[in-house]
């Protein structure tokens, strides 16, 4: 960990000449969070499924000199940067905190209404291995609606280490949902903190779609804070080789009347390593809480491993809470009644992943989303993810 | 067409069938009838490659060919097809992409081009018709949520779209009440070629009523006991199968 202290008493001028004052303001802060906290081992709990001190070993270059770009922004919108991200406990986002220079802030008005999504694609392209700090600060204002479509890529030449700390507010009565997509490959490493507070009668639904990764850790936290509010939580991960995915969440109920559904899937091939830990926490006053957390997972080799952990917290009394997981292998009866009526062994493989994440996508409430995912997830289990060529929105021919 | 020559078929290191002989040629249907237990299910599921059973001896040719040397896929595009005794449930598979892909796969093995997406459909719409299932059946998933009889009925509307020329019957009317036996019997017969054979597996007489065997087999303790005509079932549905036992 000196390695990144060091970069950043070394280069502090350089990285705050580089950023919005906005930022620099949480620098001090998290450098010392960072120093006191050091990369958590596998004992720390919420870390205990992804080695985070030998991901951050290695050496990797930084760009710190990119220009900053001018940005207007409101000063009730700025003044939310970093109030709701663990800055001071999780060391991965005090991290971020201390170097990150590239900001994306995303305001949306009172009222208004996205028909389109906002895309955030990102083409990961170096020379050198490289490491990325990236942040983005989302403020959706009562009754606004909009939606966010993440996706990230890469180059294949070269190892990434990629940092995200992302903030979202959603005001009262707003509809916020958020789609991020990865499709990287196995040099990449990829931490996403996303923290999203949800106001009264506001609504939020968070989708994380791991196509393809290297090694992946996905922490979503979102606080239930007003009454009335709705937080939906979707997962798929379709992993194999020696990939690594790594998906931590926690819904916090702090209001009454909330309501949280959440359903990951994971799809485990060859020597694929999938983790899941989603902690429902219920607060005192939380009353009339309905909670439901399901996570399945689908095993395809006797190689492949899937940690799976839901964890249900209730501290109010008049609660609806269910939580649940299975891990399962390959249906030999379903297999064998396919190859029956005519299917090969491998297609009939094929249709049963596709079923089982099938699930996920079906409660996708934006359709060309939903046939898009649909379409990049049958072409990733036929091993076939970069040759796109029926979809216009990922962009590749 | 069918030959099947002193057959024996183990799971799990036991013996079920002890030596089957049985020959089916085109266009004839054949009874199999026997109590719970004596190999009937387990021949079924040996002719269409099942793979928890292990051949120990014996040998099967379909129309000249090594049954027993091919994949249950490669069983199916040579024109077998079981109708299960008990269908499995698919969740989120859909009966029209799988259907589908089981008719594409065929083609394929047969050098044919895949059907279009408006040919299928109507196929589909025509032999769902002739089972009485309704126009949701595409979009459900196999087996999906399906009634005991839906299930047997969603049997015969696959053969019709597949269209064998070896139809096995495990027990097709188990778990059926009259009014539907009579729809899935009706369904095989108007499906039914010329040259079409089938061997139908069953406990009574009522479906035998329907779909008329030439053939009527009883098979007890792993063996072929007793050959006859429609009259054997008739006279089992009477009498039972002890008589046979003791006369052995």
């Amino acid at each position: 960990m000196n390695q990144y202290i060091e970069l950043f008493q070394n280069h502090r001028e350089l990285i705050e000449g580089h950023s919005l004052p906005l930022q620099n303001s949480l620098r001090e802060t998290a450098a010392k969070a960072f120093s006191r906290l050091g990369f958590p081992s596998k004992r720390v709990e919420r870390y205990k499924y992804t080695d985070v001190p030998a991901v951050f070993a290695p050496e990797y270059g930084v760009k710190l000199d990119e220009p900053v770009k001018n940005q207007q922004i409101p000063d009730s919108v700025a003044r939310r940067y970093g109030t709701l991200a663990d800055v001071e406990g999780d060391a991965v986002t005090a991290l971020n905190t201390m170097l990150s220079q590239e900001l994306t802030v995303i305001h949306i008005p009172a009222g208004e209404h996205r028909q389109q999504p906002i895309r955030l694609t990102r083409q990961l392209h170096s020379t050198v291995p490289l490491m990325q700090n990236r942040r983005l600060l989302v403020v959706v204002e009562d009754g606004a609606e909009v939606s966010l479509l993440m996706s990230d890529q890469a180059d294949e030449e070269q190892d990434f280490l990629t940092t995200q700390v992302t903030e979202i507010f959603v005001g009262k009565g707003a509809s916020v949902e958020v789609y991020d997509i990865e499709r990287t490959n196995a040099h990449c490493h990829r931490f996403h903190q996303l923290y999203a507070d949800v106001s009264e009668g506001g609504r939020f639904l968070h989708t994380s779609f791991t196509l393809t990764c290297g090694l992946t850790r996905n922490t979503t936290n979102v606080r239930l804070s007003g009454k009335g509010a709705n937080a939906e939580l979707l997962g798929a991960a379709i992993i194999d080789g020696q990939q690594h995915c790594d998906n931590n969440t926690l819904i916090e109920h702090i209001s009454p009347g909330c309501t949280s559904n959440e359903l990951y899937k994971y799809v485990a091939d060859e020597h694929a390593i999938g983790a899941f830990a989603g902690r429902v926490l219920v607060h005192k006053d939380a009353q009339q809480t309905e909670s439901h957390e399901t996570n399945s997972n689908l095993l395809c080799t006797p190689w492949a491993r899937i940690y799976t952990q839901p964890i249900l917290e209730i501290y109010a009394d008049d609660v609806q809470c269910s939580h649940g997981s299975t891990v399962g292998q390959m249906n030999d009866a379903a297999l064998f009644y396919m190859q029956q009526r005519g299917l090969g062994a491998d297609e009939a493989r094929l249709l049963l992943k596709q079923a089982f994440t099938a699930e996920v996508l079906q409660r996708i409430p934006f359709e060309p989303l939903r046939d898009w995912l649909r379409n990049l997830s049958n072409l990733r289990f036929q091993g076939d993810l970069n040759h796109c060529r029926t979809c216009q929105l990922c962009g590749k021919s | 067409m069918l030959e099947i020559k002193n057959l024996h078929a183990t799971i799990g290191g036991k013996e079920i069938l002890k030596g089957i002989n049985l020959t089916v040629k085109p266009g004839e249907i054949h009874a199999l009838m026997g109590l719970n237990g004596a190999g009937k299910s387990t021949l079924s599921y040996v002719l269409a490659g099942h793979p928890a059973y292990t051949v120990t001896e014996g040998s099967v040719t379909y129309h000249g060919k090594d049954l027993l040397a091919m994949s249950p896929d490669q069983r199916a595009h040579e024109g077998i097809f079981l109708s299960f005794q008990q269908p499995v449930e698919i969740p989120g598979v859909m009966m029209y992409n799988f259907m589908r892909a089981a008719i594409n796969a065929k083609r394929k093995a047969s050098g044919q081009e895949p059907i279009g997406a408006t040919e299928f459909r109507t196929l589909m719409q025509e032999k769902r018709k002739l089972v009485g299932l309704d126009s949701h059946l595409a979009n459900r998933g196999v087996n999906e949520g399906f009634s005991g009889g839906e299930r047997k009925r969603n049997e015969i509307f696959q053969m019709a779209m597949l269209e064998p020329t070896l139809a096995i019957l495990d027990e097709t009317d188990s778990g059926l009440d009259v009014d539907a036996l009579r729809i899935v019997a009706e369904g095989f017969n108007r499906l039914r070629q010329a040259d079409t054979s089938a061997i139908v597996i069953t406990h009574y007489q009522r479906l035998l009523d329907y779909i008329r065997p030439d053939i009527v087999h009883i098979l007890i303790d792993g063996r072929i006991v007793k050959t006859g005509g429609p009259e054997l079932a008739s006279e089992i549905e009477e009498r039972g199968f002890d008589w046979i036992k003791e006369s052995l």
